[in-house]
């Protein structure tokens, strides 16, 4: 449903969206059901020539259950809620699957920069890809990101994963995500940081393996030095 | 000495002609009033007058001549300055360019800052300015033998620039974070001229020796 607002490219978007469903659907009959009882029961009601008011203390048993039936019913709800909010979060945030690789993300103020592990698909060796403000992903493969700042606090957000989680100077936050669709996406920083704190977009772009290798083939150390271009 | 008929009538017309020429002479193609008003933004880092400041990293960028800061807004606006890592200073200035959203709004703000007195920052580095006066021989072939800058050459004044700024230009440049781009001709250049000077010390002596040189302000 939220895919009517904006693109979904990973499975933990799937799993938001459903759980945001759930959410919007639950609460939106109950919504229409009591708003119906209560304009119902206004119109039914209404003032009457020769009728007059009467008090309702709400005391008898066929009273209460008016009560008393919406509360089992909104209980019973809860519980279906929290349990799917549960599994949600565990999948999304608590858990992180075995990744195919690992990336490095520093926030600074304005701007991050992404470290790819290269064709080797291993960290710190010396075909690692070095970006700012661009981050190019394989579609379909399972990324652990390890998340830093270098000056204040930062929020890593990229509305497409519906990913956002904060980046605090001194820790190193682990997060993780697949994607699901190819495409050109943004990135932004959810965490007032300064001026240019709205200025600091970065490109994600979610590239099929083909794409992405010859990406990074142009992109390894050795080949920007030999352009002497910019990595 | 009471104005006569014709001066007033004189001034009259000079502020029809300027009213109404408007955006499309040149001359008024800038516009100050909005180009200071989007200076604010900038005041927060170089300061009210343009005399920079050292905490934030930020030049001394009053009296530069219009073209310079337009083509450096212009570079960080494309990522052709401020496009590295490590670059701290250079990625914090990128934003605030990229804040400028047309052509012309860099036009006005350069064209105000163009207007405001050059500043003369303080020495903060030790460095030996004889020494640095033989080094900067070549250098006065692009930036003048007064550091006074040439718009033909695109090389930018450099008297009344702070020296802790330029010594950390010039470090930029050697290692790339400032003109590698593939795009930024100029860049290369003063990369070519910086990787002359072979260390440190070279660098400071020539900052040295630039600090000793008065700055002129103007569109030279
Ligand atoms: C957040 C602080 C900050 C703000 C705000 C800011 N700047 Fe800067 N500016 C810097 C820093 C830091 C540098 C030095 C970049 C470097 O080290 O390469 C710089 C460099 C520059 C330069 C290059 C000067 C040279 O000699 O090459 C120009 C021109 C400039 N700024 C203009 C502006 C204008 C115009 C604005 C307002 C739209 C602005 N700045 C706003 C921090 C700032
Ligand atoms: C071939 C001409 C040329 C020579 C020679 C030259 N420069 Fe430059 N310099 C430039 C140009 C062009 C720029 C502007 C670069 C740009 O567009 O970003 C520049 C920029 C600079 C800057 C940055 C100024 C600022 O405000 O950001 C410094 C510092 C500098 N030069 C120092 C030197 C020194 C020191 C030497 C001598 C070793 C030297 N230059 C020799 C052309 C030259
Ligand atoms: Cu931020």
């Amino acid at each position: 449903m939220l895919e009517w607002l904006i693109p979904a490219a990973s499975t933990s978007a799937d799993e938001i969206d459903w759980l945001f469903a759930v959410i919007f659907y639950t609460v939106g009959v109950w919504f229409v059901v009591a708003q119906g009882i209560f304009f119902g029961l206004i119109f039914k009601f209404r003032r009457r020539p020769g009728v007059r008011s009467l008090y309702v203390a709400g005391e008898t048993k066929d009273e209460k259950r008016w009560i008393s039936w919406p509360h089992y019913a909104v209980i019973a709800c809860d519980v279906v809620l929290i349990a799917g909010a549960i599994a949600v979060w565990r999948d999304v945030k608590q858990v992180i699957p075995p990744p195919d690789e690992t990336i490095r993300v520093i926030a600074q103020q304005w701007a991050w920069t992404f470290v790819h592990p290269g064709p080797d698909r291993q960290l710190d060796t010396p075909d690692d890809v070095v970006t700012v403000n661009e981050l190019h992903v394989r579609n379909g493969t399972t990324y652990e990101f390890e998340l830093t700042s270098q000056d204040v606090v930062h929020s890593f957000s990229i509305p497409v994963f519906r990913l956002k989680q904060d980046a605090v100077p001194g820790r190193m936050i682990k997060g993780w995500f697949r994607p699901t669709k190819t495409g050109t996406f943004d990135i932004a920083c959810a965490e007032m940081c300064g001026l240019g704190h709205a200025l600091m977009p970065a490109a994600l772009h979610i590239e099929s393996a083909e794409e992405h290798a010859a990406w990074l083939g142009e992109h390894t150390a050795v080949a920007a030095a030999a352009a002497g271009s910019r990595s | 000495m009471p104005p006569s008929r014709s001066s007033t009538l004189a001034i009259a017309a000079l502020v029809i002609s300027v009213a109404t020429s408007g955006r499309t002479s040149l001359a008024a193609a800038q516009d100050l009033a909005r180009g200071a008003a989007e200076y604010q933004l900038c005041a927060a880092c170089h300061g009210d007058r343009g005399a920079g400041d050292e905490s934030h990293g930020a030049p001394a960028i009053a009296g530069l001549p219009a073209w310079y800061l337009t083509a450096q807004l212009q570079k960080f606006r494309a990522g052709q300055r401020g496009y590295a890592r490590g670059d701290d200073t250079g990625l914090q200035m990128r934003p605030m360019a990229t804040s400028l959203h047309t052509d012309a709004d860099v036009a006005d703000v350069a064209a105000y800052v163009a207007t405001l007195p050059p500043a003369t920052p303080a020495a903060t580095l030790p460095g030996d300015a004889v020494h640095g006066q033989a080094l900067f021989a070549p250098c006065s072939a692009c930036h003048g033998p007064d550091g006074g800058g040439n718009e033909a050459l695109k090389a930018p004044r450099l008297a009344g620039q702070a020296d802790w700024y330029l010594l950390a230009q010039l470090a930029k440049f050697r290692s790339g974070a400032r003109g590698a781009h593939k795009d930024d001709v100029t860049g290369a250049q003063m990369r070519a001229m910086a990787s002359t000077l072979v260390d440190e010390q070279a660098m400071r002596d020539v900052v040295a020796y630039v600090r000793t040189l008065a700055p002129t302000g103007g569109t030279k």
